[in-house]
């Protein structure tokens, strides 16, 4: 497993595709960070006209459209670095190499999530340097910060097993990343539809599917059990879809 | 684990010092196997067995299913029925052991295009070996023994064809596998690397089991003890190159060469006992078809000699292997049809 993670990590990096994500999302987020600071600004102002009392709570202002914006910006990098994992090996005629390996397709399977995950965890990270900036002129709510990231973390995770899935269905890498950021935005909004097709269980069952219902409470500053539990679960059936998929993939050749 | 490996290079070594029970032990048995893809039977019952140190030769038109037997054998297909057994170990119930003891160079040579040569050995080096020992050691054997060096930071997508195979050799070697498996190996090669890696794999014959397939009949003629010809996902047969020349040839062909007195000499020979045709082809040469199992080569020229005709040349030339391929798969689709 050390071995496919090692690798993956060598040919991520070896790819300007890294590089070129990284930027974008940075950059983006910067711009993103930009608007709400702004924002708060004009809010700022206007409050100090009408002399109500008081200033106005960052993590309201600040924080949780940065974070929901944010989420917008994972929602797009996922996909792009799920997509190559397996596809790419299959377009490459590795993928019969990695099956006469001793190694079996549960480890291989890990060891490219784990790397496909490294490199989400790195790019965030390096977007922390905004989180960075709003300390250094604020005091921001650390709390809502830690929850926020954890969110953003468990539900990258729970898209880029998606991706893992989509990438082992084709050759193409862009095939597979668009029908992740498709599957990822039908998840996204089946709370939308819970509302307009049912008000009992189903309605329910929609609502707690939905990606973007389960975040919210992260950018509150909460850490619920439930939450967790559902990228968690979300990350593993898909995965496990995938080692089905491999096994199918093995036996039609 | 490693630990099988070096019991299996164990068992080698004994089986090069050691006795004959031990040098025809079975390194690869199969017994029955038949491929079925939806209602397409790629594989149709084929059995046959490779004794250890040999090279056995897949001969057979595109299609035939040598690509598929490999794949099976090496654990990147499953078969629908029968078994292929690899040192005794079941290729599908012991997937993890056997995939240990076999080094595989698909066709095309699958290689990662964006990773440099000596990153890609590493990786195959780790994830073959199991442990961290070693691997750096093993890496820059290979290096050196495939003559890499040249190219160990090129990127593998930058490198030539004949490199790309080296390559894929050394990936298919890099744990010392006992049994090694290579699908068309010099295919797409220009001559000079064809015989580069004619010569490496002569190189790697004698310590190991190799499966190698091929369309190139002189290619198997040069390199495999034994040939196994296939013909629509069956096994025609299996024998050494001698004996398949030798099995199917149904006259000998003599080739003499004189100095004078040609038609004198095409008199002679034509009526001796044996001979079932004779021609002249140019001034000095007679072509001469005699019945099979009989060497009259010592007749002719005893009467040629005898005559005052000098003799130049006299060879019996030998049924090539292509001519006993073209005659086993055309016998093939005449019993089918």
């Amino acid at each position: 497993m050390r071995s496919i993670f090692l690798k993956e990590l060598v040919q991520y990096f070896s790819s300007p595709v890294f590089f070129a994500l990284a930027c974008v999302f940075v950059g983006v987020a910067g711009v993103f960070l930009y608007n709400a600071v702004a924002y708060a600004n004009l809010l700022a102002t206007q409050i100090s006209q009408y002399q109500a009392s008081g200033g106005i709570s960052v993590s309201a202002v600040v924080l949780r459209p940065l974070f929901t914006d944010m989420s917008l910006l994972v929602i797009l990098l996922v996909p792009l670095i799920s997509m190559r994992l397996y596809a790419e090996e299959k377009a490459s005629g590795t993928m019969e190499l990695l099956f006469t390996y001793p190694v079996s397709d549960l480890k291989v399977l890990l060891g490219k999530y784990l790397a496909g995950f490294s490199v989400f965890v790195l790019i965030l990270a390096i977007s922390g340097f905004n989180t960075a900036l709003l300390a250094a002129a604020t005091t921001p709510d650390w709390g809502v910060i830690l929850a926020s990231y954890t969110g953003l973390l468990l539900m990258g995770g729970a898209i880029l097993a998606l991706g893992v899935l989509a990438s082992s269905l084709t050759r193409n890498q862009v095939i597979a990343a668009a029908a992740t950021l498709g599957a990822v935005l039908v998840f996204w909004t089946l709370g939308w539809f819970a509302d307009s097709v049912s008000s009992g269980y189903l309605g329910s069952a929609l609502r707690e599917l939905s990606l973007a219902g389960h975040l919210s409470r992260f950018f509150n500053g909460m850490i619920m059990l439930k939450d967790v539990v559902f990228y968690l679960l979300f990350t593993v059936f898909f995965l496990a879809v995938t080692l089905r998929v491999l096994d199918f993939h093995r036996c039609r050749g | 684990m490693p630990a099988e490996i070096d019991i299996s290079v164990f068992v080698c070594l004994e089986t090069l010092a050691g006795s004959d029970a031990q040098r025809n032990q079975r390194m690869i048995a199969i017994d029955d196997l038949t491929k079925v893809y939806g209602s397409r039977t790629v594989i149709d019952r084929v059995s046959f067995t490779v004794n250890h140190g040999e090279v056995l030769g897949l001969l057979g038109p595109n299609g035939a299913g040598k690509s598929t037997i490999m794949r099976i054998i090496a654990s990147a297909v499953p078969p629908t029925s029968g078994r292929v057994r690899v040192m005794n170990c079941d290729t599908v119930a012991e997937s993890a052991k056997t995939r240990r003891c076999i080094g595989y160079l698909p066709e095309n040579t699958p290689l990662y295009p964006d990773m440099k040569v000596e990153s890609f050995l590493r990786f195959a080096a780790r994830i073959k070996g199991g442990k961290k020992n070693g691997v750096k050691d093993r890496v820059r054997n290979a290096i050196v023994e495939f003559g890499l060096e040249e190219v160990r930071n090129r990127t593998i997508a930058t490198l030539s064809r004949g490199y790309r195979q080296r390559v894929g050799l050394a990936q298919a070697l890099i744990s010392d596998p006992p049994v090694l498996i290579l699908d068309e190996p010099t295919q797409g090669l220009d001559p000079e690397q064809v015989y580069e890696i004619r010569q490496l794999v002569k190189d790697l014959s004698g310590s190991r089991t190799i499966l190698l397939s091929s369309h190139v009949l002189s290619e198997v003629s040069q390199l495999c003890s034994r040939v196994a010809v296939l013909n629509k996902g069956r096994v025609i047969t299996v024998d050494s190159r001698e004996n398949l020349v030798s099995r199917h040839q149904n006259h000998t062909k003599i080739t003499i060469r004189v100095g004078e007195r040609l038609d004198q000499a095409l008199e002679m020979i034509e009526a001796v006992e044996g001979v079932i045709s004779a021609s002249s082809s140019n001034s000095q040469l007679l072509n001469v078809e005699t019945v099979r199992g009989r060497d009259l080569r010592p007749v002719f020229a005893e009467r040629i000699v005898n005559s005052g005709i000098p003799l130049l040349e006299i060879v019996r030339e030998e049924m090539s292997l292509e001519e006993v391929f073209m005659e086993l798969v055309a016998g093939e689709g005449e019993t089918r049809a």
